[in-house]
């Protein structure tokens, strides 16, 4: 059964028709990553899957059921996705520890101790241990979005998205992130990945979506998609992206 | 905190929110029916329409009555003679007090005050279009005297030493005093010795409200800014009794026919007076003669019946004239 | 009640320190009319607080009919003059058997003009929060009021907290329309006084202005003292 599907999805803000007749599925275990040029709609779909946008069309569905609409039985269903966002996010008046171990004490009811001792191992995966008792402004870009994703999968999801990542980032900081979303993917989670880190896509996607206008123009898996687009749009962008 | 406005089924709500420990504003008790909101919106109405109305005097020589042509001769040089050849005269009055001096919607004042500078005016031989009234509020009555802008003020103006050190007075020609306005029906209070454990509606900061404490101690003493507010809480039943000058009580009844009544013997003295310029004793023992002519000729009987008369239809004997000697 | 206010005799020519005894001669008639005016700002200022703070909730909420409630009830007090409030609170409020004491109907009447005013500080404080922090409290799975309570108002506060405190010194200026309306609070203490003392007006409305000074800058105090605290980076 697939984890996400969308069918018919359409979104408009204003006349502006960001979202045009999407349909896609993913499967529980994949990487699907979202590429396309600026504007073309890829941040408005991954936000539309946890309902932070809502849709004006279409229908999609997350682990077999329809997204529920606004109140408790949407916040249980958001509670199995995490996401992470371009601007980390991080709570600015928390401490990293207690970013983390938010979710999980007052949406899942874990006693503070065991939500702590959690946090303080997925500190230690993502490689910021000595972190864990900083505000966010003392944390490098990188160091944030590293906690930001700690903060996400402590939540045990089902789902990760990723909306742009990296975008904010020095370069220099780039890869710490991208290594751990590679050793995410690696350990089967499932995500969906907005990025224009082609290298990443390249390997780290089972599937590669080609959005522009709003609209799905390609899906492929990376090795076809990026050694022989189908279109004439994901052509002319890849050789604009690659040539840089 | 709980603020919620619930209905409260007993009158004496429990004041859950806040402890009841201030006794002189507690909830009124006892049931009562209950009231349309017309009497308040009426007064919601009528301040707004004070807090607009601007208070400008009127210019008022538009009158029907027609001159009165007495060819009485006064000595020369003489106030009398100067306002006669002069054949107009200012007189300063209240313009928003009920039945003595109060601006109708022709801009003209009425009442019992504005009557009485008519027997003076037209023992002067002014005719009635040629009197100009200008409102004389509490503040300014001695100013204006004293400035001359006006001619004399017959304006609920009580007669006091401190007063007549500035200005004089003819009369007293009323004699208002301090008293209760009870609910029409109410039996239980019969004066200010019945007021004990009662809620007693005054101005704050007035005379009246300062009175009543060592008049009656054992009332409850609720005050607000102007008396139509204690109308309006007397006849919601959250105060027993309005206390302050029968004059302005009577104005207060006038205002809400049949609602409310006065109980009690006055127990302070204010004699009305008219007041004029410091030492015109000529022009003083001159309206004080008109007076006395007035009180026995029926022109007073007549000014009281067609003004306080039609709430107070009992009309006291008219007070004997104080021709002091300053 | 305390007793009757001393009338002090003449001081025709001097207009020196003697006047402060009309202040003096009556001081626990004037420690009633300040008692009275803390009292009624402190009720006031606690329930405007937490129903300002509601009404906030209401008007940032996701819920389009508790918005538009919430933005009438703000539009609505906001555009009446306090003394209108008061005469609704006071004399229409009994034509419907609702009765209080004359204390209570005050704090009612400053608690629904002020509430308004706290709404508006505290939602524009929650507009200064990026809306990003509420998007990742909602991303995780909080519910609207978990992250208004959790994430969203402890960083609004501190925005809030200058114009919170304008509120309240303006609630206890206004605390002052009360005496037009049965309770006697320093305003209505000042008048009484100036009645019996009328040479001495001067002393006594000079003690009133100190004793509505000591409150609000009591209050601009506090308000400092709270932001400096919070701006303060904890741990
Ligand atoms: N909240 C919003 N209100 C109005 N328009 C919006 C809103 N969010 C996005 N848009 C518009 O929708 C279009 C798609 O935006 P979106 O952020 O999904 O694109 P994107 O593919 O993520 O672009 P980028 O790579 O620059 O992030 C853009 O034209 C954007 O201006
Ligand atoms: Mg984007």
């Amino acid at each position: 059964m697939p984890l996400v599907t969308l069918e018919g999805v359409s979104k408009s803000f204003g006349k502006n028709r960001v979202l045009n007749d999407i349909n896609l599925t993913v499967e529980a275990g994949e990487v699907v990553c979202v590429i396309g040029p600026s504007g073309s709609g890829k941040s408005t779909l991954c936000r539309c899957v946890n309902r932070l946008e809502t849709i004006d069309e279409g229908r999609i569905t997350f682990d077999g059921r329809p997204l529920p609409a606004e109140g408790r039985e949407l916040a249980r269903m958001r509670a199995q996705v995490g996401m992470v966002f371009q601007s980390f996010n991080l709570f600015a008046h928390r401490t990293i520890l207690d970013n983390i171990t938010l979710g999980p004490r007052r949406v899942n009811g874990v006693r503070r101790a065991e939500a702590e001792e959690k946090a303080r191992a997925l500190l230690e995966r993502v490689g910021i241990a000595d972190k864990a008792d900083r505000l966010p402004r003392q944390l490098s870009g990188g160091q944030q979005q590293r906690a930001a994703i700690a903060r996400a999968l402590a939540m045990e999801p089902k789902l990760m998205l990723f909306d742009e990542p990296t975008s904010a980032l020095d370069p220099e900081m780039i890869q710490e992130v991208l290594d751990v979303m590679r050793s995410l993917a690696a350990s089967g989670m499932t995500m969906i990945v907005v990025t224009h880190e082609m290298g990443f896509a390249r390997s780290a996607a089972d599937r590669v979506v080609f959005m522009a206008d709003g609209r799905l123009l390609e899906v492929a898996p990376p090795k076809n998609f990026f050694a022989a687009p189908a279109s004439e749009r994901a052509a002319d962008f890849l050789a604009k992206v690659l040539t840089h | 905190m709980r603020m919620s406005l619930t209905r409260s089924k007993r009158r004496t709500a429990p004041t859950d929110a806040i402890d009841a420990t201030d006794s002189t504003t507690r909830a009124a008790s006892g049931s009562r029916p209950r009231r349309p909101l017309r009497g308040a919106a009426l007064l919601l109405a009528a301040a707004l329409a004070g807090s607009l109305a601007l208070s400008a005097c009127g210019d008022d020589d538009s009158s029907d009555e027609p001159a009165a042509a007495t060819a009485t001769t006064f000595p020369a040089g003489s106030t009398m003679a100067k306002l006669q050849s002069a054949s107009t005269i200012t007189v300063g009055t209240k313009f928003d007090q009920p039945l003595f001096g109060l601006k109708n919607l022709r801009g003209e004042p009425e009442g019992f005050d504005v009557e009485i500078a008519r027997i003076i005016t037209d023992a002067l031989g002014i005719p009635a279009d040629k009197v100009k009234f200008v409102e004389t509020v509490s503040a300014n009555r001695e100013p204006f005297i004293e400035q001359h802008r006006v001619d004399l003020v017959v304006a609920t103006y009580t007669i006091n030493d401190k007063r007549k050190q500035v200005v004089d007075f003819a009369g007293p020609y009323y004699v208002a005093g301090q008293t209760l306005m009870v609910r029409a029906g109410e039996t239980a209070i019969t004066g200010k010795d019945t007021l004990a454990g009662k809620k007693v509606c005054s101005v704050s900061g007035s005379t009246p409200a300062e009175r009543i404490r060592t008049q009656a101690p054992d009332a409850e003493l609720t005050l607000f800014d102007v008396y139509s507010k204690c109308a309006e809480a007397l006849k919601a039943g959250q105060v027993d009794a309005v206390t302050t000058d029968n004059a302005i009580l009577l104005g207060l009844m006038d205002s809400d026919p049949g609602a409310f009544k006065l109980v009690g013997e006055p127990f302070s003295t204010e004699p009305y007076g008219i007041g004029i310029a410091k030492g015109d004793d000529e022009f003083r023992t001159f309206i004080n003669d008109t007076l006395e002519a007035a009180y026995t000729d029926g022109r007073y009987e007549t000014a009281y019946k067609d003004t306080i008369g039609k709430v107070e239809p009992d009309m006291p004997t008219p007070p004997a004239v104080d021709r002091y000697t300053s | 009640m305390a007793g009757r206010p001393e009338q002090r005799s003449e001081h025709r020519a001097d207009y020196g320190w003697s006047h402060i005894d009309a202040v003096l001669d009556n001081l626990d008639i004037f420690r009633e009319g300040f008692v009275q005016t803390l009292r009624l700002s402190l009720f006031a200022a606690v329930s405007a607080l937490i129903l300002g703070t509601g009404l906030a909730a209401m008007r940032v909420s996701p819920v389009p009919p508790l918005r538009w409630a919430g933005t009438a009830y703000v539009e609505t007090v906001r555009n009446t003059p306090l003394t209108i409030v008061f005469f609704f609170v006071v004399f229409v409020l009994p034509q419907v058997d609702i009765v209080f004491s004359y204390f209570t109907f005050a704090v009612m009447a400053l608690t629904i003009y002020h509430t308004a005013l706290v709404c508006e500080a505290v939602r524009s404080g929650v507009n200064g929060v990026d809306a990003g922090q509420a998007e990742a409290a909602r991303a995780l799975g909080l519910t609207f009021s978990q992250t208004l309570r959790l994430v969203v108002l402890p960083q609004a506060f501190r925005n809030v907290v200058q114009p919170l405190g304008s509120v309240g010194s303006a609630l206890i200026r206004n605390t002052s329309i009360a005496a037009a309306f049965g309770v006697q609070e320093l305003t209505g203490i000042s008048q009484r006084l100036t009645t019996a003392n009328p040479g001495d007006v001067v002393a006594v409305l000079l003690a009133g202005i100190v004793c509505y000074l000591v409150l609000t800058l009591s209050l601009a105090w506090a308000v400092g003292l709270t932001e400096r605290r919070l701006t303060r980076t904890p741990r």
